[in-house]
């Protein structure tokens, strides 16, 4: 466990990986102090006016809106739209702080959930063999054919727009991955002395297939879980972008770029006017996934000649 | 046993080879001298470990990183091939000095049938055309024993059996007339009654040709039938070194007797087999002074203190040990015409 | 020798060869076909021959490790080929089983302590105290210091890992262990330690062993009685002192004669065999040995040879007697 700390430290790319996560952790532990919620649900992001078209970083608060807040009683502690304001007058700034404590959620509940799924399913389906085998793989390799997006977009037009139902959507069609690539370990690992061992002293199935394989296993599902951390949220946003998703002025990465997808290209004459709807979103989106991706990297260099040597 | 007359083939002066790990360094020979004459079979016999199969790769420069042989001489024909350039030891592999592995499998190429490893050796040293070298490969099949070899030369290695393939190694070792044969446990991988095959093979080719050969192995039975004389290897380095009937009948190292009388064998009734305690050292953490001392029931103070020499204590018969006396006595008392050895 | 306690009766394993796309059986390996003998208790019944002869087969297949095609594995008066998986659960106990590669039998993420307390706990034996305890006794007993059991099977070596598999082996309090070439994959130095353990134990604990190798020294000093197999079948079978002084089927005499003897002047009549071990998917027709047999007869190539008993207690399967 110290080899494995002291060469996540000492490798640079994983080294930045790491600090981007922790400033990201830091993020969304500290985010009711850097942006200080204005209603009482902390995922409803405040409007800085009702322009409907995105203004600058800098923005000040417009006065009508600061009328209505104080007169609905609540404490104005910044009034400045750092980041600029997204359509509709909505904080940016406000709205990726929160976003960041939204992406954690996505991306671990996600990726926990499918994990779990996937490695049931995998880990049953290379344990027994035979027909169950088949008949799991099929269903994977039906999973496996559906286009995601297509079918994520389907799924949610039929449960409704939200966030959780995004999430049930990358659940459903995200375990395959994982299902396989432990079906394909334990394949392996089942074949090992080890385990024929197991059964000869008389230990039942499930005891073998949870204490000695899965243990010897497992790593390398974990490592790629941690890399999904990032794509799940990437392609939470995307369904966001298209309309599906969180709903309207919820604090997430997606809907922040949504909202400027209006505003791309700018006014003829003024290309990138607003620059600021897509780059602060898209910076936080993008780093988000490099530190998971730079931490998963360095993770899976670490493991893989050490599963060949000792342990 | 012919040493006198012989011409000298090959002879080792001080091999170390040293492995830079980062976990240290691996002495994995350490001060190694020894000689193999024309005509002869030379075994280097221990188990895991000792180097055997580290000084066999040293002489021929096929060291892999972190492996690095950082001192000593090997004079084949005269010269230092230690001292040679790659390019050099190229001539010299395949065609005076060939070498053959433990496993066929992995040292025959499987993309290329086994005909054409043969001819390429071939063509490449002799400069043969390919008709000339064909035949010449048919015909070296046909020596190791392989059947309808005109059809076999046009197979793969996948497509033959573990003693095919080894036969195959063999004629491939012997396609350039090699003066000097090394062969790193060349039967260990194989079923006894095809072992048994390749010995046989490998002594009547090795008359034939009048080849030399260095036997490296662990397995005693098998250095007795082929080896003419024997040097025996513990920790990277040697600890006996003598001809093979002096090693049977009377070793003088606490390791060489602790050997005999720890194998099984078929040759008589053992009542109680005897074991070396302890385990082979972890080559990270030799020892001080003697490296067999802590397996060793003769071990004194003087051995924990200080490594012995190898000296020659009788007519060529070297060993490195401090009570060699001791042993003497020892296998004599184990009357070894029926213990160590029975004669028939 | 009096009473048997395991009998295996025309115990048959074959493995099916699948190909084609819909992985149609296109026919079969007889790994083990037609195998008969008794183990009698407090014995060492030694079980040898070459790759792909089926001796690991039989043992696993004994152990129901494989499933058996057919055949019998009678067990204090039970089938154990026929009773259910759970059924076999229990008998485990008294049938246990040593492995050759002492560096992939021993899980690598777990402490030896666990590794070994794994049966008792798998049948609910004695509470967890107790289970260390018995744990520390058997480290004791089989030569490593009890201290050791916290440690990870990567701090051992191979010898000191088989010993630790083979307190695995005796924590259950077996009355049959096989040991399958379980000296195979050691130094030579160390071969005798743990040959000499499996002796030293069978005294203390009363065990029977199904010891298998292809070592024929290390089999002719352990074993009481001496059982060769060729492509799937019983060939000879018989006490040692009766087997190696008067080896009668071709292939055990060819066997015993290929042994390299540590003796340089040793000389014996050498028995070469022509041709390699024909493929236990496609055996030759009668007896199986018949293509590279010595002594063969026109009889060989079309009638299989059953087991006879020749003399007291030693059967020999070959047309010659």
């Amino acid at each position: 466990m110290n080899r494995i700390i002291k060469k996540l430290l000492s490798n640079t790319t994983s080294l930045i990986g790491l600090i981007l996560l922790f400033v990201f952790i830091l993020i969304a532990v500290f985010a009711p102090t850097i942006a200080p919620p204005l209603f009482p649900d902390p995922y409803q992001v405040p409007r800085m006016s009702w322009d409907v078209e995105p203004q600058p970083p800098g923005f000040p608060m417009a006065d009508d809106m600061r009328f209505i807040y104080e007169s609905l009683g609540k404490p104005i502690t910044r009034d400045k739209a750092i980041f600029g304001t997204a359509q509709g007058g909505y904080d940016i700034f406000y709205g990726l702080i929160w976003g960041t404590r939204t992406a954690f959620y996505i991306g671990i509940v996600t990726v926990t959930l499918s994990m779990l799924i996937g490695i049931v399913l995998g880990s049953i389906a290379a344990y027994f063999g035979g027909w169950l085998d088949e008949f799991l793989m099929r269903i994977t390799d039906i999973f496996l054919s559906i286009p995601f997006l297509v079918a994520a977009m389907v799924l949610t037009t039929i449960l409704g727009r939200g966030l959780d139902k995004v999430m049930i959507a990358l659940v459903f069609f995200g375990w395959m991955g994982y299902a396989r690539v432990i079906r394909g370990s334990i394949l392996c690992a089942k074949e090992d002395a080890y385990v024929m061992a197991a059964r000869a002293l008389g230990v039942k199935d499930f005891n073998i297939i949870t204490r000695h394989l899965l243990p010897n296993t497992i790593f390398p599902v974990l490592v790629q879980a941690s890399m999904n951390i990032g794509s799940m949220v990437i392609t939470a946003a995307a369904l966001s972008f298209l309309g599906v998703g969180a709903p309207m002025g919820y604090a997430d990465w997606g809907q922040m770029v949504s909202f400027a997808r209006n505003w791309i290209i700018g006014s003829p004459g003024k290309a990138g006017e607003y620059w600021y709807a897509v780059f602060f979103p898209g910076v936080f989106i993008v780093l988000f996934v490099l530190a998971w991706n730079l931490v998963g990297d360095t993770m899976r260099d670490i493991l893989d000649p050490r599963l060949r040597g000792e342990l | 046993m012919v040493i006198n007359n012989q011409q000298k083939i090959l002879e080792v002066k001080d091999l170390k080879t040293y492995f830079f790990t980062e976990n240290g360094i691996v002495k994995a020979v350490d001060g190694v001298d020894f000689e193999v004459y024309q005509g002869e079979t030379l075994g280097l016999v221990g188990e895991s470990g000792c180097g055997k199969s580290v000084t066999a790769f040293s002489i021929v420069k096929l060291l892999d990183y972190p492996g690095k042989t950082v001192d000593g001489q090997a004079f084949f024909k005269g010269e230092d091939l230690l001292k040679k350039s790659e390019k050099e030891m190229r001539k010299i592999r395949g065609k005076e000095i060939s070498m053959i592995f433990q496993e066929p499998m992995t040292s025959l190429n499987p993309v290329f049938t086994i005909g054409f490893q043969i001819t390429e050796a071939l063509e490449v040293h002799y400069k043969m055309n390919k008709i000339k070298a064909r035949e010449r490969a048919i015909r070296l099949l046909e020596k190791v024993g392989i059947p309808i070899p005109g059809q076999r030369i046009n197979e793969y290695s996948h497509q033959l059996s573990g003693g095919m393939r080894q036969r195959a190694m063999i004629a491939m070792a012997l396609a350039c007339d090699p003066v000097l044969l090394i062969a790193d446990e060349p039967t260990t991988s194989l079923d006894v009654t095809i072992q048994a095959q390749i010995l046989e093979l490998m002594k009547s080719l090795l008359k034939q040709f009048n080849s030399s050969l260095i036997m490296i192995t662990h397995d005693l039975g098998v250095i007795a039938e082929i080896a003419d004389r024997i040097a025996v290897m513990y920790a990277g380095k040697i600890v006996e070194y003598t001809d093979t009937r002096s090693i049977f009948y009377s070793p003088l190292h606490p390791y060489t007797f602790g050997l005999l009388t720890s194998i099984p064998r078929l040759d008589m009734e053992i009542e109680k087999l005897e074991s070396i305690p302890g385990a082979v050292p972890d080559p990270l953490h030799f020892p001080e002074g003697c490296k067999f001392h802590p397996r060793c029931t003769f071990a004194t103070e003087k051995c924990r203190k200080q490594e012995p020499v190898l000296m020659e204590v009788e007519e060529k018969h070297l060993v490195r040990c401090w009570h060699f006396e001791k042993v003497k006595q020892e296998a004599r008392k184990i009357a070894f015409t029926g213990r160590l050895t029975a004669g028939e | 020798m009096s009473n048997r306690l395991v009998s295996v009766k025309h115990l048959v394993k074959y493995f099916p060869i699948k190909k084609g796309v819909f992985r149609n059986t296109v026919g079969w390996v007889q790994a083990v076909d037609d195998v008969s003998f008794d183990i009698y208790s407090g014995e060492t019944l030694g079980l040898v021959g070459e790759s792909g002869c089926g001796k690991s087969t039989t043992a696993l297949t004994i152990l129901r490790l494989e499933e058996p095609t057919s055949g019998e594995i009678i067990f204090q008066g039970k089938n154990l080929a026929k009773i259910s998986k759970n059924q076999m659960r229990k008998y485990r106990k008294d049938l246990q089983v040593i492995f050759q590669d002492p560096y992939s039998s021993l899980d690598p993420r777990m402490k030896i302590k666990n590794i070994i307390a794994e049966g008792l706990a798998a049948h609910y034996m004695l509470n967890t105290k107790k289970r260390y305890q018995k744990v520390a006794e058997l480290l004791e007993r089989v030569g490593i210091v009890p201290d050791y059991m916290e440690r990870f099977p990567h701090e051992f070596s191979g010898g000191q890992r088989q010993r630790i598999g083979i307190a695995r082996a005796l924590a259950l309090d077996p009355k049959m262990i096989i040991c399958d070439e379980a000296v195979s994959a050691l130094d030579v130095s160390i071969r005798s330690q743990i040959i000499n353990l499996f002796k030293d134990l069978q005294k203390e604990f009363h065990l029977t062993y199904l010891f298998i190798a292809h070592d024929l020294s290390v089999i002719k000093y352990i074993s009481d009685r001496v059982a060769v197999m060729y492509l799937g079948k019983i060939v000879e079978i018989a006490p040692k002192d009766v087997f190696f002084r008067k080896t009668l089927h071709p292939y055990a005499q060819a066997l015993v004669s290929a042994v390299p003897v540590p003796n340089p002047d040793y000389k014996k009549k050498r028995i070469i065999l022509q041709g390699d071990v024909p493929s236990p998917a496609n055996p030759p027709k009668g007896c199986r040995f018949h293509p590279r047999c010595f002594k063969k007869m026109d009889i060989c190539s079309n009638k299989e040879p059953g087991l006879k008993e020749i003399e007291k207690d030693h059967h020999v399967a070959c047309h010659l007697y």
